[in-house]
């Protein structure tokens, strides 16, 4: 960049020096996010405190010419928020103040920057908690799980973070500052604050949040099935939600991860076993009791080797912690791992979990699968080394592998990490150049000039042929 | 028969002689006064492209319609030649009750569609006004959602995916069928409530839920609005989970009380339901209920229904049907401002309020002598409209007369997104032909 000095200064003008990173070591931190595999080194980094100064921020970007990228905490997990051509990362850690928290209306107004646990660690005393929990909770952002549209454990019963968010206040390409959807539930005009979730910071910067607070359930029932093999589980998953029932959330776990986890924490499961469910129901205690009952039936028609409920709240927390803490253990297992993402309709989960384990024989790539069973949303877990350049090119081959299997029976390529630039390239297996075409048409209206988070999400003539499919000669942005 | 009718002879060429409605039907299809020159209802999605294709050579404004129950809503129309009917288009495309969701053509009536769940104890847990004869895509389209959106979310929390025809004739699909899904933008949110002015939806793909095993309804009465708000508000902020918390003033369908009441809607296993309605009497009492009574499942449907067409079933028919969007906390004071309105105008002012989500319906009718006095209705609503917007909320206008319909706008101010919103029009439908004038803004 030939003026960076002349950007810096003017940075530094917005939002004081002490608040521009510039030097090339602290810059490292914010080359990549929680898929390590990409990374790019921003320009500059600046940490604004207020939606004025992030619209200065954008005015100024676009004076320059340079690319703007909102960062949330980092976590993401498809390389959303990396600068992939360079230029100014809007880091909005310092905007993280709850501004409102109105209990009576059940909402709460939050800057971006709020990390999602403290929101529900905020109210929860007042018997309150905000819904979308992702399993990275204590990390990430609130605007990040609205860029990315985040999930969690409990979207099973819940939903996503969509169904979560009334209004948005968003700094747009162009610096201005617009309000979309409101305090409350209905606004007329089109549901443009839906469009913006899952945008994955295409669109603008987030700069404010009303979110919905709920009631915390008057009880909760959780147990842990042990099963032999992953198809039982699997089949046990099919036969609860076709029983009528919805838990809050049902988690599952497979041989691999319960040994890393077992190994790490011994939370005392047993190291042969197939696999593991987590059920947690939660509501009115009255009648929650033949609910368990029934699950307990249906774990034991596909025999389950062992049942544990857990009998009072810190029995409950511990085996959260042993499904949360899964990801901290897969570190034993590979030097690297990939989390994947696909969802799959409920009854094609026995089905896909084979074929995920044959891909795996197949390229000799070890995979270990923690995931959201009750929505079918799968996280295969590829083990590799990448020092390895092989094993990297194998990885890349299970990669596309897993999310064609995906696409085939009926499902998507992402349930909750988003495109960014990890998946571009599968875009094509699920949309056809029209879809997409219109994406990008509603992209050029939200971001004109392309320099709001660019080169992420739509798959390039590249992507095409990776997958074997003939170019498209519209529907690539920038044509 | 020899046809005379050029029109009717060129639509009879695109979608054969079964798809064109017989000109004695148009009268049906009529949006505040405006007659369509004719209802089409193409049975394929190569038919929808064909006819728009058609239209815009011939430059004639296309209405996307379900079975034509929410035509009503809207600013007066631009321009109406074509009503473009899914009602042939009605079958669903791809069910396992296992995965609890389902593709299904636009067309299909909610109650066909719900017929066919209840084979396999599951429902789409939408009870939109006029629920038994709107369609998947009416339904969509409107975002248009009941009372039970309090437990289970309303349309916009239900779609998964779907399938559209723009104007120009390309079909898009958006999201997808698996309950998550982020890959791509989240587009189904555009069409969702756009009024059919972005596209003619064909097929959605929805979550279900299962037939919960029982359900009941709990009346309760009180002397005062402030006591029946007071107890909702309590239910809302406790542990119960009612499907829905409905206030009603000047009326409550299928019954004869003039008292305020509140309908508590509860559903699930026995024992759950048990509970719920031995707290619902515990607040009653506490909050000075005159009268407490349970409704047990046959009359159940009966008032499910009679609230879906708020305030008919056996009520007035409404001159003016409005709703307003607010705060819970703000109900109160908005209900009283729509009384006075109904004192100012001489008319009977009903009320129905969603408590637990703010949204309050108001409907006018009675009259003195039949009279609708265009002014000053148009005058009470834009005071209805502050009284809404004044705490953060807002009011649109569902149903009114063309006299008052010309003097307001029935949407409101929609802020400073509405540049994107223009642009977003004019992306998906660069011509303008579909539902031209009815939306936002003009829109
Ligand atoms: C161990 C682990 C577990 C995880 N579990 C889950 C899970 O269960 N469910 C789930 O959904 N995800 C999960 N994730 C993924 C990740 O935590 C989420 O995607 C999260 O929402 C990202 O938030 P962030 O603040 O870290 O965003 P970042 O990584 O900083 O950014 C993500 C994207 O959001 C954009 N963005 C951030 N802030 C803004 C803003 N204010 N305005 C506009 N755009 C913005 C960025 O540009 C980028 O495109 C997990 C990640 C890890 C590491």
């Amino acid at each position: 960049m030939a003026d960076r000095d002349q950007l810096i200064a003017e940075l530094s003008a917005i939002v004081g020096s002490a608040h521009v990173i510039t030097d090339p070591t602290s810059l490292t931190v914010y080359e990549c996010d929680g898929a390590t595999q990409f990374k790019a080194l921003p320009d500059v980094v600046v940490l604004p405190t207020t939606t004025q100064e992030v619209s200065a921020v954008v005015k100024l970007a676009n004076r320059h010419n340079v690319p703007f990228i909102a960062r949330g905490t980092g976590t993401g997990l498809s390389g959303g928020m990396l600068a992939v051509n360079g230029g100014i990362i809007i880091a909005l850690n310092r905007m993280n103040r709850i501004l409102d928290i109105d209990l009576a209306n059940q909402r709460a107004v939050v800057e971006p920057g709020v990390v999602n646990l403290l929101l529900t660690q905020a109210v929860q005393d007042d018997g309150y908690y905000y819904a979308p929990d992702p399993s990275s909770q204590q990390a990430c952002s609130i605007g990040g799980n609205i860029a990315e549209n985040s999930g969690g454990p409990h979207t099973l019963k819940y939903g996503v973070t969509s169904n979560h968010v009334l209004g948005l206040e968003m700094v747009t390409t162009d610096g201005e500052i617009i309000e979309f959807g409101g305090s409350v539930e209905e606004t007329p005009g089109y549901d443009i604050r839906g469009v913006i979730i899952g945008s994955e910071g295409t669109f603008g910067i987030i700069t404010k949040a009303i979110v919905r607070l709920l009631r915390k359930p008057q009880g909760y029932q959780t147990l842990l099935g042990i099963f032999e093999t992953i198809d039982e589980a699997s089949n046990a998953v099919s036969s609860i939600i076709s029983a009528g029932i919805i838990p809050a959330a049902l988690e599952m776990m497979d041989g691999p991860v319960i040994k890393a986890v077992e190994e790490a924490f011994h939370w005392g499961f047993p190291l042969d076993a197939g696999a593991v469910l987590i059920v947690e129901l939660d509501g009115i205690t009255a009648g929650m009791q033949s609910q368990v009952e029934q699950i307990t039936e249906i774990f034991n028609d596909h025999n389950c080797r062992e049942i544990r409920y857990a009998k009072d709240d810190a029995d409950r927390q511990k085996i959260w912690k042993s499904r949360k803490s899964a990801f901290g253990a897969l570190g034993r297992l590979a030097p690297n791992y990939i989390t994947q993402d696909g969802v799959v309709p409920r009854t094609q989960l026995p089905k896909v979990l084979r074929r995920i384990a044959e891909i795996s024989e197949k390229y000799n790539i070890p995979i270990a699968n923690v995931f959201h069973a009750g929505d079918g949303n799968i996280h295969p877990i590829v083990l590799f080394d990448e020092r390895d350049p092989d094993q990297c090119e194998r990885v890349d081959a299970v990669n596309t592998e897993i999310l064609t299997v995906c696409a085939e029976v009926g499902g998507t390529i992402t349930g909750e990490h988003g495109i960014g630039l990890e998946k571009m390239d599968y875009m094509p297996l699920i949309f056809s150049p029209e879809d997409l075409a219109l994406m990008v048409d509603i992209k050029e209206i939200f971001n004109p000039s392309g320099l709001c988070n660019p080169g992420k999400i739509f798959p390039t003539a590249k992507s095409y042929a990776k997958l074997g499919l003939e170019t498209p000669n519209h529907s690539l942005p920038g044509k | 028969m020899p046809i005379s009718n050029p029109l009717r002879y060129d639509l009879n060429q695109i979608v054969g002689e079964a798809g064109v409605l017989p000109d004695d039907h148009l009268n049906r299809y009529q949006m505040d006064g405006f007659v369509p020159q004719a209802v089409v209802a193409p049975s394929s999605t190569h038919e929808i492209q064909d006819v728009l294709y058609y239209a815009a050579e011939q430059e004639l404004s296309v209405i996307p319609a379900g079975n034509g129950t929410k035509l009503g809503i809207g600013n007066l129309p631009k321009k109406v030649d074509l009503v473009l009917s899914t009602s042939r288009l009605n079958q669903v495309l791809e069910y396992e009750p296992a995965d609890l969701t389902l593709i299904v053509q636009s067309g299909m009536r909610l109650a066909a569609l719900q017929a066919k769940l209840a084979e396999h104890r599951q429902y789409l847990p939408l009870d939109p006004p006029y629920g038994d004869q709107a369609t998947i895509g009416g339904i969509t389209a409107t975002n248009s959602s009941g009372s039970s959106r309090l437990r289970y979310g309303s349309t916009r929390d239900f779609v998964l995916g779907m399938h559209a025809v723009q104007s120009s004739g390309v079909v898009v699909k958006s999201g997808g069928r698996t309950v998550k899904n982020v890959a791509g933008y989240d587009l189904n949110k555009l069409y969702i409530g756009s009024f059919g002015t972005l596209g003619i939806i064909t097929e959605v793909a929805f979550k279900l839920q299962p037939l919960p095993e029982i359900e009941r309804t709990v009346l309760l009465t009180c002397k005062e609005i402030g006591q029946v708000v007071n107890t909702a508000l309590e239910i809302a902020s406790s542990q119960l989970l009612p499907i829905f918390l409905n206030l009603f003033v000047n009326g409550v369908p299928f019954t004869e009380i003039a008292e305020p009441c509140l309908l508590i809607g509860l559903d699930g296993q026995p024992e759950t339901v048990e509970w719920q309605i031995d707290q619902v009497g515990l607040a009653a009492k506490q909050n000075g209920a005159i009268g407490v009574g349970v409704y047990e499942a046959t009359s159940q449907r009966d008032i499910r229904m009679s609230m879906r067409s708020f305030p008919e079933g056996g009520w007035a028919s409404p001159i003016v049907m409005s709703k307003a969007s607010l705060r819970v906390t703000d109900i109160e004071g908005f209900i009283h401002a729509a009384l006075a309105t109904g004192n100012d105008l001489r008319c009977l002012a009903q009320v129905m309020g969603l408590m637990g989500n703010g949204i309050v319906y108001v409907a006018l009718s009675g009259f003195p002598n039949g009279d609708i006095p265009a002014e000053s209705v148009a005058g009470a609503l834009a005071k209805l409209r502050e009284a809404a917007t004044n705490v953060g909320g807002n009011f649109i206008v569902e149903s009114a007369p063309v006299e008052v319909k010309r003097q307001i706008d029935v949407w409101g101010p929609v802020g400073r997104s509405f540049d994107l919103m223009k642009q977003i029009k004019a992306k998906l439908d660069p011509i303008g032909l579909l539902n031209p004038g009815r939306f936002v803004g003009g829109i």
